[in-house]
């Protein structure tokens, strides 16, 4: 596999690095002074500049194409399972407060395993119903930690 | 110096009742977590936190103590088995332990990499609770300009943290310090970089961070590559050493653990740069180096010592000092904050029953996973064969499950979703997360630090280059960021010289 330079990414961070530090410059232009214990502003200010410069010196190198490459351990891996996941986490995420943790841990569980391929439809229901439980009887009672509650359980 | 008597009532807490049964369990969780390729004893320590809240704080803290030696000795079991690292820092334990086991010898080598663990992290921890009463004695004359200086630091250690590019591992530590100021401003009281979010108010939360960072990032990259489970065709016979066995490898003892001591103390390099110069001066110093490689018990020996006997040298700057020096041992400390103690030199002076017993703790687990390595071999062997298609959904529940049950609010199950995605990409994109995490842990104590001691000064910053200790810290995170950085553009020019021979 040839190797894959990493300079479109460099690029791109050092852009996105750039107006956050500009942002630290502007917030803190805003903050009161205090007397004696030195202007609040000065660590963050400091950190914003060392870290323009760190983001102008990653845009130089990759200008020059003295970017890395992206290692070799990436090799046949599957991004499109990485996204169906995020969209799952993600959706459970917002749901899990609302519908309560078995509610929306049954569906997640059953989702991510079919994701990641298991067909074994029986295995499938009984980690995806399995799991939830367990681990909400695990912490409510055994723990004593509180889990998302929400319409349902 | 160390209470001898603090330490006897110490042993006696932690090997009580529920504190025996929390380091029983942390420690074969611990063996499992590290016994998985891919799963590292820091991602274990951030996911198993939650299971810790409702617990005593002595109680979670042995069991995530257990977690963290059980997980940098199980990594060896794949190395040996399968000639895959189950941690990053077990990847010495290939050299000879695999071939032992195509020897017939997994048994074996298993026995002897579970008694030279054992050896390495119960000598380090001894010299743990020697050494630790008498610098956090010494941190006790420390001021506010000391604690800047050694935050400062801590923050030039994550220049080495920083992989293949220095330049990404400042911008991923600088980052992380904007992170941690983030919420009130720590002398005047008003609210920074908040966007008018009242969650925002009180910073963002360290541990749904760190788990998102550790933790589910690396599910994230276990979804990725996702691969089969290793088929084992090694038998486990003979697995208890004899005395022989151990004898022989006495000499690598006595060398790999004042290296692995040494090496934990040092920031930024942790167990795997201990396994492998135990293992290289062992070689070096043998009478038959040319059988290193083939299946020398000695060299199993010597990685393994070498490996667990960094854990106390790891852990000795963080609970004296409140630095760092690794994210295993950053995430160690947060826990510790987690059950209201601080790590640092008051630590000593306000819970001196508590250190004493975390050191019982930490000596204690270490013959734990000895006992537990040896009558459950044949099982933690069979562990590697896990399903990752279930094994993976695991670890992202209890991501979920860890980050929102610390304060019971949806903003830190969020927290760690979004920074487990900023994690992932880091990681893919050959950014260091480490530094990010260390620097949020050290940047509120550089910054508060610093205002104090303006404060101090009345705005003199002549402060910091008047006091000697002060002048010394500084001078060495100026030595420290210089090698760093000189050390890893030689790496990347001869990374670029080879890559140019071979005419890529």
């Amino acid at each position: 596999m040839p190797k894959i330079s990493l300079k479109k990414v460099d690029i791109i961070v050092s852009l996105l690095v750039i107006p956050i530090c500009l942002y630290v410059f502007y917030e803190s232009a805003r903050w009161p002074v205090i007397a004696d214990t030195g202007n609040a502003a000065w660590v963050p200010r400091g950190d914003a500049v060392c870290l323009m410069a760190a983001a102008v010196l990653l845009f130089v190198k990759a200008l020059r194409g003295r970017s890395l490459t992206i290692p070799s351990r990436l090799a046949g891996t599957d991004r499109s399972r990485v996204l169906w996941i995020a969209v799952l986490t993600g959706a459970y995420t917002l749901t899990v407060e609302y519908l309560g943790f078995i509610a929306t841990g049954v569906p997640y569980m059953f989702g991510f395993a079919f994701v990641l391929g298991e067909r074994r439809w029986v295995r499938l229901v009984l980690f995806a119903v399995g799991v939830p439980i367990a681990t909400y009887i695990l912490f409510r009672t055994a723990l004593h930690v509180p889990l998302p509650q929400g319409w349902f359980i | 110096m160390v209470d001898l008597n603090l330490l006897y009532h110490g042993f006696g807490t932690v090997l009580s009742g529920y504190n025996l049964i929390a380091l029983v369990l942390g420690s074969f969780f611990g063996i499992i977590i590290g016994a998985i390729p891919g799963l590292t004893a820091t991602m274990g320590i951030a996911l198993l936190i939650p299971f810790t809240f409702g617990m005593t704080p002595i109680t979670g803290i042995v069991m995530l103590l257990g977690i963290y030696t059980g997980a940098i000795y199980g990594g060896g079991i794949a190395s040996i088995l399968i000639n895959t690292p189950g941690t990053p820092a077990a990847a010495a334990s290939c050299f000879d332990g695999y071939p032992m086991a195509k020897k017939g010898l997994a048994g074996k080598a298993i026995g002897i990499a579970t008694i030279s663990s054992g050896i390495g992290g119960t000598f380090t921890a001894l010299c743990l609770a020697f050494f630790a009463p008498i610098l956090a004695n010494f941190a006790l004359r420390f001021s506010a300009p000391e604690y800047f200086a050694l935050a400062t630091f801590g923050l030039s250690v994550t220049i080495t943290l920083s992989g293949r590019s220095p330049v990404k591992g400042v911008i991923s530590g600088l980052l992380g310090l904007l992170i941690a100021m983030i919420g009130l401003d720590p002398i005047g009281g008003f609210q920074r970089f908040t966007f008018g979010w009242t969650e925002m108010s009180g910073g963002i939360s360290f541990v749904p961070m760190l788990i998102g960072l550790f933790a589910l990032s690396e599910g994230f990259h276990q979804v990725e590559v996702i691969l089969s489970a290793p088929r084992i065709s090694a038998k486990l016979n003979n697995i208890l050493p004899t005395f022989q066995d151990i004898k022989s490898c006495i000499p690598a003892y006595l060398r790999a653990c004042p290296i692995g001591l040494i090496v934990g103390i040092t920031p930024a390099i942790g167990a795997d740069t201990a396994a492998f110069l135990s293992y290289a001066e062992t070689k070096r110093a043998s009478k038959h180096p040319e059988t290193f490689g083939t299946g020398e018990p000695a060299g199993v020996a010597a990685a393994q010592c070498g490996e667990n006997a960094s854990t106390g040298g790891d852990v000795l700057p963080m609970i004296t000092l409140g630095i760092p020096g690794d994210a295993c041992t950053a995430v160690l400390m947060g826990a510790l904050t987690i059950h209201n103690l601080q790590p640092g030199p008051m630590l000593f002076q306000n819970h001196a029953d508590t250190v004493h017993q975390i050191f019982a703790g930490m000596i204690s687990a270490n013959i734990v996973f000895v006992i537990l390595g040896l009558i459950f071999a044949r099982f933690f062997a069979k562990v590697i064969n896990i399903d990752r298609k279930f094994l993976v959904p695991l670890i992202f529940i209890a991501c979920m499950v860890g980050s929102y049950a610390i304060n019971n609010v949806l903003f830190d199950l969020i927290t760690c979703v979004i920074f487990g995605m900023i994690g992932y990409i880091m990681v893919r994109f050959d950014f260091p997360v480490a530094p990010m995490v260390l620097a949020q842990i050290l940047g509120s104590m550089m910054e508060s630090n610093f205002r104090r001691s303006l404060s101090m000064s009345q705005g003199d910053f002549l402060i910091f280059f008047t006091r000697p200790i002060t002048v010394i810290i500084l001078a060495l995170a100026v030595f420290t960021t210089v090698v760093s950085v000189r050390r890893q553009n030689q790496a990347l020019k001869q990374e670029a010289e080879q890559l140019a021979k071979l005419g890529i």
